[in-house]
């Protein structure tokens, strides 16, 4: 069993590869780990909203034990995450980490935002720091204006334009 | 247990999350179905030589009972049902309940047919070119024994 502790460095070893395959390639994956994250928010997201996000990420951060802020806005749930202990494990590592290791998070995440008809704004900051900052709007024209204020704008597979 | 010298290079505390094990299975047969179980086995053998290098290390080195410290450490945060049995010519690990493969059970109803190669492949590629093998025998869904021998 490779424990789940350490399933932050098993995936970077997945990235290394499917990167040596190409963008499009982890790309496809991500969407597949999107799918399946579907059984854990997808439900939960379209009947409770920003609520519901509130729920799951609460959650989150207890079970993967992050040091991260979150908060509930009328208007968008936001997410501060000061230390992100998934980078954290694939830098704390004798395996070298993949560099865009971060890109995952919003290639699973912004899909399921898509589906929702919720607007992500992701912003990872900088890759070799294990922090980055997350904003979920109801409103589109919000995200936008939010996006503007971004140090490292992720995107998605499928991410709309803006 | 017998006692080591230095901390374990990887020892998680604080809460688990299991869920992981359901991204561990989809990504097994996702990895499989577009690329090959080859490859699939060459990312188990990489996180066995690399990730785990240190353990891979131990055993390089003569020392045999840093696995058993890993098992122990990680088996019981995720509250397994094992045991590991430490005699002269071997070191046996017995899993009675896995937690992972049910976990995976539980999320998906179905469990990949290669699930258990991450347990297999990883371990194989440790004891790679050390005076040590690590066999492992499957005894049941979610059962498992994990042996460590010198090699003859």
């Amino acid at each position: 069993m490779i424990p789940s502790d350490h399933f932050p460095r098993f995936y970077n070893e997945v990235f290394k590869f499917l990167a040596t395959q190409g963008r499009e390639a982890l790309e496809q994956y991500w969407l597949e780990i999107s799918k399946n994250q579907e059984r854990h928010t997808l439900e939960l997201f379209q009947t409770k909203g920003l609520a519901g996000m509130h729920e799951y990420w609460s959650h989150i951060r207890d079970e993967e034990n992050c040091d991260m802020d979150l908060d509930l806005h009328d208007d968008r749930l936001e997410l501060r995450m000061n230390v992100c202990p998934s980078l954290s494990k694939v830098l704390d590592n004798d395996a070298a980490p993949m560099q865009h290791y971060c890109d995952h998070c919003a290639g699973w995440i912004g899909p399921i935002m898509d589906k929702t008809g919720y607007h992500l704004v992701y912003d990872a900051i900088d890759r070799t720091k294990p922090q980055c900052i997350v904003r979920i709007f109801k409103d589109r024209a919000k995200a936008e204006a939010a996006e503007k204020h971004t140090a490292l704008l992720m995107d998605w597979p499928g991410k709309p334009q803006r | 247990m017998p006692e080591t010298k230095t901390p374990m290079r990887y020892q998680e505390q604080g809460n688990v999350h299991l869920d992981f094990h359901g991204a561990t299975n989809t990504t097994i047969d996702y990895i499989i179905a577009h690329y090959g179980t080859a490859v699939m086995n060459d990312i188990f053998a990489r996180v066995g030589r690399d990730v785990y290098a240190d353990l891979r290390q131990h055993l390089l080195d003569g020392d045999r009972a840093e696995i058993a410290h890993h098992w122990q450490h990680f088996f019981e945060r995720e509250n397994a049902d094992f045991s590991i049995e430490i005699t002269p010519d071997e070191i046996v690990l017995t899993v009675r309940h896995c937690t992972a493969y049910h976990h995976v059970l539980k999320l998906t109803g179905a469990v990949s047919p290669h699930f258990c190669d991450q347990t297999i492949k990883t371990n194989e590629a440790m004891a790679a070119g050390t005076p040590f093998a690590i066999d492992t025998e499957i005894t049941a869904p979610g059962a498992c024994r994990q042996i460590i021998r010198r090699r003859t």
